[in-house]
C-alpha cells in the first residue's frame, strides 16, 4: 500500500467521524455523574461537519470521476460522498434524539456518543470501500460499535439478550463474509475490487460462485435479510429507540452501500460474466421471500418497534431488489439504490422519534393500542408518524412512494424474467404493508385516548420528527434532485 | 392539442389545496370559520372550473387547456394536463358536488370540522388530478393521493364499523391499483426500450405505430392483454364490477353523507374514467379481447345490484347496491365500443353522479333528523315534509330513468349502444359468451329493476300512514339544505330535457377516441418482447465455448511443437527443437 498525503483530504469526513469519536470517548471521562447534553452537542457537531464535508467533496469530485486511495484501498466518487453525506446525517440525527430518550429511560451513558461516531466511522469506510480488506475493517467496525450500542441498557435483560444474540449471529456472519473473500481470493489472486473486476473472468469460476453466494449470505445477515435475519426484531426491541433507529437507519444504508460496492459496481453490471447465474439469483431469492416474510410478519405485530423492524427487514428486501436490478445492468439501479437509501433512511429516524417521543419513563408506549388517540392531543407528532408511515407503505407524494417506484421500474428496466416477478412480488406486497401501517395511523386518529399521554418533551426530538416528515415530503415531491445523486 | 386557458387547469388543482393547507391555520375551536373557508375555496374552484367551458372548444377531440411542464427529467415525467370533452363534464362535475356537499355537511359533521374540511378539499385535489392529468405517473399519484383522505373520511366521521370498512377500501383499491403499478412499469420499459422515448406522457404511450413512424405497435398482442388486464382490475374494484364489489356497500354505509356522496358522485367514476382514458387506448389489442368479458360483467353487475339492493333494509346501503347496478350501465355502454354506447356511458356518469349524490344528500337529511337508516323505521313522511319529499321525488325518479329526467338519457344511449355493438366486434366476441343484443336485452330488466327498488323504497319512506310517533314532528328543509337540494334537481332536469348541449361537447372527443381505437387495431402486432430470454446464461454458454476453443488451441501447439520434437530430422540433431 501506498500512501500519498494528497489523497488524506479525500476521506475528511471519514476521518472528522474517528476524530470526533476518539474526543468524545475521552471526554467522556470528565463528565462522570453530570449532564450529557454537551456530549450530544459534540457528537452532533461532528456528524455535521463529516456531512458538510462529504457535501463539499461531492461537489469537488467530477460526475464520473472514481479515484482510488491509498493504492485502492478506498475509492472516491459521487456515490460515496452521497452516502456518506446520509450516512452522517443519520449520525448527527441519532446523537440528537438520544440525550431525552437517556434521561427519560435511565441509561446516560456517555460512550454512547463516542461509540455511534467510531460506529460511523466504520460505516463511511464501506461507503467507500474499494477492497475486501477496507470492508471487512468497515463491517466490523460497524458492527462492533452497534452491538455494544445494543447493550446500553446493562440493567434490562432484554437489552443483553438482544446484544448477546446480535453479537453470536453477528460473529458468524463474519465469519462467513471472511470466507467468502478467500474464495474470491483464490479465484482471482488479488483482495483489491479493482483487480477482482479485471480478472472475473478470467477467474476460476466456481470458486467466484462459491466465494460470492458466500458474502452474499454474510451481508444478507447485515441487512436482515430472510432467512438471514432472526436477530433483528429482538435486537430491534430490545435496544433503547435511538439505538434502535441508528440501526435500522444506518446499519442497513452501510451494509447496502458495501453492497454497492462489492456487488454492483465490482461484480455486476451486464459486461461482466456474472448476472443471472451469479450472484444475482440468491440474491432475487432472497429478495423475494424477504419482502414476502417480512410483511407477513409485521401485519401480526402488536409492538410498534417489532412491526418497525418486521417492516425494516421488508425494505431491506426491495433494497436486494435494486442491488439485484444493478447487478442485472440496468442503467439506472444505482441512483434508485441511493434514492432508496435516503428516503428509507430519514422516514426510518422520523417514525422512531416519534416512538421516543411518545414513550416515557412509566411507561414506554410500545403497544399499538397505547398509541390510540395520539391524533387529538398531539395532533404533530401524529401527522409526523402519518408521513414517515405513509412513505415507508409507498403512498404518494411521499420519497418513499418515488423510491419504491424508482427502484420497481429499474428492476423493469433489467429487462430479466425473475427480476419481473420479483417486483410484481414487491408491489403486492406493498399493499400488504398499507395495511399494518395504516393499523397505526387507525390507532391514532380513529380512536379514544386511553389515558394522558406524558411524552418525552426535548428540541432535539422535535426537530427530528418534523425535519424528518418535512424531508420526505418534499423528496416525494421535488425527486429529481435526489434521483440524480 | 390547444392551450389556450392553460392556467384554467392548474389553478382548480391548486386551489383546494391551499385551501385545504389555509383551513389548517384556522383555530381549532372555530367550525364556522373553518367550514367557510371550505366553502368559499371550492365555490371558487367551481367557478374557475366554469372558465373551462368558455375555453374549451366543443367542435375539437384532442386535448384542450393543455399546460406541460417536466416535473422528473431523468425518468421523463412531465406534469401535463389537459381536459376533452370526456374529462370535461366530469371535472365540472366535481367541482360542482364539492361545495354542495361541503355545505350539506354543516349539520351532519360537528367534530374535527377544521381536518374535515382539508381532508375534503384535498380529496377534491386528488380527484380532479386523476381526472385532468395526462401523464401516467401523475395519474397514478393523484389516483393513490385519493385514497388517504377517504380512507380519513370514513374511519373518523364514519358509523359504528368504520375501522373495518376504511381499511376494507384502502386494501381493495391499493391491490388493484399497485397491479396496476406494475403494468406501468411494463409499458414504460417497453415502449422507451423499442422506441428510444422514456417516458411516461400518456399521448406518446398511446400514439404507438404508425404516427411514429414505426410501423408496428411499441406492445405485442398478448403483453396488451395482461397489461390491460391489470389495468383493468385497477378501474374494476374503481367501479366497482360485479365480483369486486364487495367494499362498496361497507364503504358506503360507515361512511359519513359527504363521504358517501363523494364516493358515489365522483370516485366510482374514475373507474369507467381509467378505462376510456388511460387503458383503452393503450391497450387496444387488450380491450378488444377483454371488452365482451366486461360487458358481460357490467350486465351481472346491473342485474345483481339491482336484486341485492331490493332486499336492503337499510337505505344507505340499498342506494349502494343501486350504485352497482348503474355503474353496470356505463361500463356496458363504454365497452359496446360505439358512439352512442360511450356517449351514454359518460351521460349516465354525469347523471348517476347528481341522482345518487342528492340520495344521499336526502338520507343524510333524514337520518340527522331520525338517527335511524332503517326503512321500516319510516312511512308517511311526505305529511310531514312535503318540499324535501317533492324534491326527492324528483331525484329517485331521475335515478331511475323516467324520460325528461337525466337518467333516462344515459340508460337509453348506453343499451342502444350495446344493441348496435355487434358490429363493432366482427370476429372478437366470443362465441359463447351471449351476443350484444342479448346482454343489451337483459340489462334492459335491470331499468324495471331499478324502478321497482328506488319506487319500493320511496314507498316505504315517504307514503303510507304516518304511524310511528317519531317521524310525527320532523321539520321541513332549512334554507341551507333548499340550497343544497334546488341546484342538483334543476340539473337533474336540465340534463333530462336538454342533453343536446352536453352531449355536442363529448361527441368529437368520442368520435376521436374510437377513431384512433380502431386505427391502432388495424396496425401489425409489436415486437417480441424482451422477458423470458436469458442472454446472460447465453454469454456463459458463448465463453465457455470459447476457453474450451482456447485451450483446444493450446493443446493444438503443444501438439505441434512434440510433433516437431519427435520428428526425425530433429532428433537427429540432438533432440533439441
Amino acid at each position: 500500500m501506498n500512501f500519498a498525503t494528497g489523497d488524506t483530504l479525500y476521506i475528511a469526513p471519514l476521518l472528522i467521524l474517528a476524530l470526533a469519536g476518539v474526543l468524545l470517548v475521552l471526554a467522556e471521562a470528565f463528565f462522570t455523574g453530570r449532564d450529557r447534553t454537551t456530549l450530544a452537542g459534540l457528537a452532533v457537531a461532528g456528524g455535521v461537519a463529516a456531512a458538510v464535508a462529504s457535501i463539499a467533496l461531492y461537489r469537488h469530485v467530477g460526475p464520473d470521476e472514481h479515484r482510488y486511495l491509498f493504492g485502492e484501498m478506498l475509492v472516491a466518487d459521487r456515490t460515496g460522498y452521497a452516502l456518506s453525506a446520509l450516512l452522517s446525517v443519520v449520525i448527527a440525527l441519532s446523537a440528537l434524539v438520544a440525550p431525552a430518550h437517556m434521561k427519560a429511560h435511565d441509561w446516560a451513558i456517555g460512550e454512547y456518543f463516542g461509540i455511534l461516531l467510531l460506529a460511523g466511522t466504520g460505516m463511511l469506510m464501506l461507503a467507500h470501500a474499494s477492497h475486501l480488506a477496507t470492508v471487512f475493517i468497515g463491517v466490523e467496525t460497524m458492527s462492533i460499535g452497534v452491538y455494544a450500542m445494543t447493550a446500553m441498557r446493562r440493567r434490562s435483560r432484554r437489552g443483553n439478550e438482544a446484544a448477546l444474540k446480535y453479537f453470536l449471529m453477528g460473529a458468524f456472519a463474519t465469519g462467513i463474509l471472511l470466507y467468502g473473500m478467500a474464495m474470491v481470493y483464490g479465484a482471482t489472486g488479488s483482495t483489491s475490487l479493482v483487480a477482482v473486476r479485471e480478472r472475473l473472468v478470467s477467474g476460476n469460476l466456481a470458486l467466484l460462485t462459491l466465494g460470492t453466494f458466500l458474502m452474499v449470505a454474510a451481508f444478507a445477515f447485515k441487512v436482515a435479510a430472510v432467512p438471514f435475519h432472526m436477530w433483528a426484531p429482538d435486537a430491534y426491541e430490545g435496544a433503547p429507540t435511538p439505538v434502535t433507529s441508528f440501526m435500522a437507519a444506518a446499519v442497513k444504508v452501510a451494509a447496502v452501500a458495501a453492497m454497492i460496492r462489492v456487488f454492483g459496481q465490482f461484480m455486476g453490471g451486464d459486461k461482466l460474466p456474472f448476472g443471472s447465474v451469479g450472484w444475482a439469483s440468491p440474491m432475487v431469492v432472497l429478495a423475494a421471500i424477504t419482502i414476502t416474510v417480512g410483511n407477513i410478519a409485521a401485519i401480526r405485530q402488536d409492538n410498534v418497534k417489532r412491526m418497525l423492524a418486521y417492516s425494516s427487514i421488508s425494505h431491506g428486501g426491495v433494497l436486494l431488489v435494486g442491488l439485484c436490478a444493478m447487478g442485472l445492468g440496468s442503467p439506472s439501479g444505482q441512483s434508485a439504490l441511493v434514492y432508496y437509501l435516503i428516503a428509507y433512511a430519514l422516514t426510518t429516524m422520523g417514525a422512531f422519534a416519534v416512538v421516543s417521543f411518545v414513550g416515557n419513563k412509566a411507561n414506554e408506549r410500545l403497544g399499538i393500542n397505547d398509541w390510540a388517540g395520539l391524533a387529538s392531543k398531539h395532533p404533530g407528532a401524529a401527522l409526523a408518524m402519518t408521513v414517515c408511515l405513509l412513505s415507508l407503505g409507498g403512498m404518494p407524494p411521499t420519497g418513499g412512494f418515488f423510491a419504491k417506484f424508482y427502484v420497481f421500474k429499474s428492476a423493469m428496466d433489467a429487462q430479466d424474467q425473475q427480476l419481473l416477478w420479483v417486483t410484481i412480488i414487491g408491489v403486492v406486497n406493498s399493499a400488504i404493508s398499507i395495511f399494518y401501517y395504516l393499523r397505526l395511523v387507525t390507532a391514532m386518529y380513529f380512536k379514544e385516548p386511553t389515558g394522558e399521554f406524558a411524552p418525552t418533551r426535548a428540541p432535539g426530538l422535535t426537530f427530528t420528527m418534523a425535519a424528518c416528515a418535512v424531508a420526505v415530503v418534499v423528496m416525494g415531491i421535488f425527486p429529481s434532485f435526489w434521483a440524480a445523486l | 392539442m390547444s392551450s389556450a386557458g392553460g392556467f384554467v387547469l392548474p389553478v382548480i388543482l391548486a386551489l383546494p389545496l391551499l385551501g385545504a393547507l389555509f383551513v389548517m391555520l384556522v383555530p381549532r375551536g372555530e367550525a364556522t370559520v373553518a367550514r367557510g373557508v371550505g366553502l368559499v375555496v371550492s365555490t371558487a374552484t367551481f367557478l374557475v372550473s366554469l372558465l373551462a367551458l368558455t375555453y374549451f372548444d366543443g367542435k375539437q377531440g384532442g386535448y384542450q387547456l393543455a399546460t406541460d411542464a417536466v416535473w422528473i427529467k431523468s425518468l421523463g415525467v412531465h406534469w401535463k394536463l389537459g381536459i376533452d370533452g370526456i374529462s370535461l363534464w366530469l371535472v365540472l362535475l366535481t367541482t360542482f358536488l364539492t361545495p354542495i356537499t361541503l355545505l350539506a355537511a354543516t349539520s351532519s359533521i360537528d367534530k374535527h370540522v377544521r381536518e374535515f374540511v382539508a381532508a375534503f378539499l384535498v380529496l377534491e385535489t386528488g380527484m380532479l388530478g386523476a381526472f385532468v392529468s395526462l401523464d401516467l405517473f401523475v395519474f397514478y399519484v393523484f389516483w393513490e393521493v385519493m385514497l388517504i383522505p377517504m380512507y380519513l373520511l370514513i374511519g373518523i366521521w364514519g358509523g359504528q364499523r368504520r375501522l373495518y370498512a376504511s381499511i376494507k377500501f384502502v386494501i381493495y383499491t391499493m391491490v388493484g391499483s399497485l397491479l396496476m403499478l406494475v403494468a406501468i412499469f411494463y409499458v414504460y420499459v417497453q415502449h422507451g426500450q423499442v422506441t428510444g422515448i422514456y417516458t411516461t406522457e400518456l399521448l406518446h404511450l398511446t400514439a404507438d405505430g404508425q404516427r411514429l413512424g414505426l410501423g408496428q405497435l411499441a406492445l405485442p398482442h398478448h403483453a396488451q392483454v395482461w397489461c390491460f388486464a391489470a389495468f383493468a382490475l385497477a378501474f374494476a374494484i374503481k367501479v366497482p364490477l360485479f365480483p369486486f364489489h364487495t367494499w362498496l356497500p361497507d364503504a358506503h354505509v360507515e361512511a359519513p353523507t359527504p363521504g358517501s356522496v363523494i364516493l358515489a358522485g365522483v370516485l366510482l367514476k374514475l373507474g369507467i374514467y381509467g378505462f376510456i382514458r388511460l387503458a383503452m387506448p393503450m391497450f387496444p389489442h387488450g380491450a378488444a379481447v377483454l371488452a365482451p368479458y366486461i360487458g358481460v360483467l357490467a350486465v351481472v353487475g346491473i342485474v345483481y345490484g339491482a336484486v341485492v339492493a331490493f332486499a336492503q333494509d337499510d337505505v344507505k346501503k340499498l342506494v349502494a347496491y343501486s350504485s352497482v347496478s348503474h355503474l353496470g350501465f356505463c361500463a356496458l355502454g363504454l365497452f359496446s365500443l360505439t358512439v352512442s354506447g360511450i356517449e351514454g356511458s359518460l351521460y349516465a356518469m354525469l347523471s348517476h353522479g347528481l341522482t345518487t349524490g342528492g340520495l344521499f344528500l336526502g338520507i343524510g337529511v333524514l337520518y340527522e333528523r331520525r338517527h335511524t337508516r332503517r326503512l321500516s323505521e319510516y312511512g308517511g313522511i311526505w305529511k310531514q315534509m312535503p318540499l324535501f319529499s317533492a324534491l326527492y321525488l324528483i331525484i329517485v325518479m331521475g335515478s331511475a330513468g323516467l324520460p325528461g329526467l337525466s337518467g333516462f338519457i344515459g340508460e337509453f344511449l348506453s343499451l342502444f349502444g350495446t344493441f348496435n355493438a355487434a358490429d363493432t366486434f366482427p370476429k372478437a366476441w366470443p362465441g359463447y359468451l351471449p351476443s350484444p343484443r342479448l346482454l343489451a336485452a337483459i340489462a334492459t330488466t335491470g331499468v324495471i329493476l331499478g324502478a321497482i327498488y328506488l319506487l319500493f323504497m320511496f314507498q316505504k319512506v315517504f307514503f303510507g300512514p304516518l304511524d310511528k310517533q317519531k317521524n310525527g314532528d320532523l321539520p321541513d328543509l332549512t334554507l341551507r339544505e333548499k340550497v343544497v337540494f334546488l341546484p342538483l334537481v334543476v340539473l337533474i332536469f336540465a340534463l333530462g330535457f336538454f342533453p343536446r348541449p352536453f352531449l355536442a361537447k363529448m361527441e368529437p372527443s368520442v368520435k376521436a377516441f374510437l377513431a384512433d381505437y380502431h386505427d391502432k387495431l388495424a396496425e401489425p402486432d409489436g415486437p417480441a418482447h424482451i422477458y423470458g430470454t436469458a442472454p446472460d446464461v447465453t454469454a456463459q454458454l458463448d465463453r465457455a465455448a470459447d476457453e474450451l476453443d482456447q485451450a483446444a488451441a493450446r493443446l493444438d501447439a503443444v501438439a505441434a511443437k512434440l510433433e516437431r520434437a519427435v520428428a526425425p530430422d530433429n532428433l537427429k540433431a540432438g533432440g533439441q527443437p
